[in-house]
């Protein structure tokens, strides 16, 4: 399947522990740099559909105990602002039940430098390009979100020439 | 039921032009100076201190995305509300029921308290119902000083838009005691609902959400919250509240509604064998819930099963006492769109807007509070 290419913004402006979100040819895409690796999640909670990438970015909690707390995947776990339901956002797992309900996510990456004033800053540059990704719908949606496909995608993100680019 | 007390018939029922009331919509105030400046002297000093919730939210509890263009908490632009959550999702008329860790049944100093309220409701009836004519206010009482508080019903009650009277989920005592009464025979007579939502249950001078004690966090005490109301609508039906003031319609908001069949069932069971301790209760104890008490639908039940929510629904009367709230802002929503299951076309409209034009006695062409 063909892919469509889009350039975010210049990585050095982007830095780890940042999120944008991006209008991505009509999908809401939140991108994220976590610890350096950028990441790629649609915008869209599979519960009721909210803007998911827009809540508290952190970490979370594990446990093998009944009153211990393990706190992991720091800076990698996005809470949907309504509901709070936790997403990891380089998986696009859910965190409370990753086999049922699972996020859409992005390939997101940086590519090497070349010619950074050709994206200004907090614009996006569409390359041409097939689409692949078609589910602009709600497939998944409600409650009930048992099944083994993400509700919600991921995407490949790069870095080429100093700039950060995913692909959808 | 209702419909029957207002001489209302299902014909001019079905001709209300109004599609959605939200129930719950939470309005704050940007900076507390917007509250200090109505205080008095004595006051003005101490500002705003109020036993703000411990228990924490990971998520937060106001919605990170629905924060205001220049930063602020949400809830804190009241334009923002109108275009974004109103018309957004076409409500006729929202009930704003305030900053909800405002808990003035939990502070321990009685006219401080009173004065935080009379605050409250200048800065209401000033500064927040001007802004749209489709908001209805909250106004605010010191549930401890009750006399005073009848006095506040009395002095705000005849503002149009001022459609109810909000108490806390928990005080001192239960809402049913006489001391409370001189309140509800004003609220009564300037035909406001009294409401209950909650506020920061279990800190200040209110009591634990159960006997059993404090809860150890959040996901504790936000599920009990039904408890609170349990313990309020018992207190409420019970000592005869529903009987001395027949025309008080109530308004519980965020406590559940998926408790209520199990509630009213056992009341009315045990009314059979022991109505002689409350015998002003000439009907069984369900049959004043459902005349005079209304229930707010956010957080929606969730059922595994969805045609289980559908016999709940049934169960509880919800054709006669349940309406549409959305807790906007708030993080646990039910948004316009998505947070009501789906349901048949005539509950839907009891639930959407006929039950909520009972409640709040609205006009049902839509128009401008009188």
């Amino acid at each position: 399947m063909t892919t469509k290419r889009f350039e975010i913004c210049p990585a050095a402006e982007f830095e780890s522990g940042e999120r944008r979100i991006a209008d991505l040819d009509g999908f809401s895409v939140g991108i994220f740099n976590v610890d350096g690796e950028y990441h790629a999640m649609k915008n869209d909670c599979p519960h009721q559909r909210a803007p998911l990438c827009e809540g508290k970015l952190g970490g979370t909690t594990e446990s093998d105990t009944p009153g211990e707390y393990d706190w992991v995947k720091p800076g990698q776990v996005v809470r949907c602002p309504w509901h709070g339901w936790e997403f990891d956002v380089t998986s696009g797992e859910s965190v409370f039940n990753p086999h049922k309900v699972k996020a859409k996510t992005f390939e997101a990456s940086v590519e090497p430098a070349e010619d950074d004033s050709r994206t200004p800053d907090g614009e996006v540059d569409v390359i041409e390009g097939e689409q692949r990704a078609t589910d602009g719908g709600c497939e998944g949606c409600g409650v009930d979100l048992e099944g083994e496909e993400p509700p919600v995608e991921t995407y490949e993100v790069d870095v080429e020439q100093g700039t950060v680019v995913v692909y959808l | 039921m209702s419909q029957d007390a207002q001489g209302a018939t299902p014909d001019s029922r079905s001709e209300s032009e109004l599609t959605l009331v939200d129930a719950d919509v939470h309005q704050r105030w940007a900076d507390d100076e917007a509250l200090v400046q109505y205080l008095p002297e004595r006051y003005k000093d101490d500002g705003l201190v109020l036993p703000e919730l411990l228990y924490r939210n990971p998520g937060e509890f106001l919605r990170q995305d629905e924060t205001t263009e220049d930063g602020g908490k949400p809830g804190s632009d009241l334009e923002k509300i109108a275009d974004e959550h109103l018309d957004e999702h076409d409500i006729d008329y929202a009930m704003l029921t305030g900053n909800s860790w405002f808990n003035l049944a939990a502070l321990p100093h009685r006219d401080y308290a009173h004065e935080l309220a009379r605050a409250h409701n200048e800065w209401l009836v000033n500064d927040v119902l001007p802004v749209d004519d489709r908001f209805m206010g909250s106004m605010y009482v010191a549930p401890k000083a009750p006399e005073k508080a009848a006095d506040l019903i009395r002095e705000y009650g005849d503002h149009p838009q001022i459609r109810q009277v909000m108490l806390p989920g928990g005080a001192e005592v239960p809402y049913g005691r006489p001391q409370y009464w001189p309140m509800y025979e004003a609220a009564e007579e300037q035909n406001l609902a009294m409401a209950v939502h909650p506020f920061s249950e279990g800190h200040g001078t209110s009591n634990p959400p159960t006997g059993a004690g404090h809860p150890n966090n959040y996901i504790e005490w936000h599920t009990l919250l039904g408890a609170y109301y349990m313990g309020q609508l018992a207190s409420i039906v019970t000592e005869g509240v529903l009987v001395e003031y027949p025309d008080l319609r109530w308004a519980f908001i965020e406590g559940g509604y998926g408790w209520l069949p199990h509630f009213m069932w056992r009341l009315d069971k045990n009314w059979k064998g022991l109505r002689s301790q409350v015998p002003w209760l000439e009907e069984k104890p369900s049959h004043y819930i459902r005349e005079n008490v209304w229930f707010a639908s956010q957080p929606v039940e969730e059922p595994e099963r969805p045609e289980h929510h559908d016999q709940i629904l049934e169960m509880m009367h919800a054709d006669e006492i349940l309406v549409y709230a959305s807790d906007y802002p708030h993080w646990d929503g039910d948004d316009p769109t998505w947070g009501l299951p789906p349901m048949d076309d005539e509950m839907e409209r009891a639930v959407k807007h006929e039950n909520a034009a009972e409640l709040w006695d609205l006009p049902t062409d839509g128009s401008e509070l009188q």
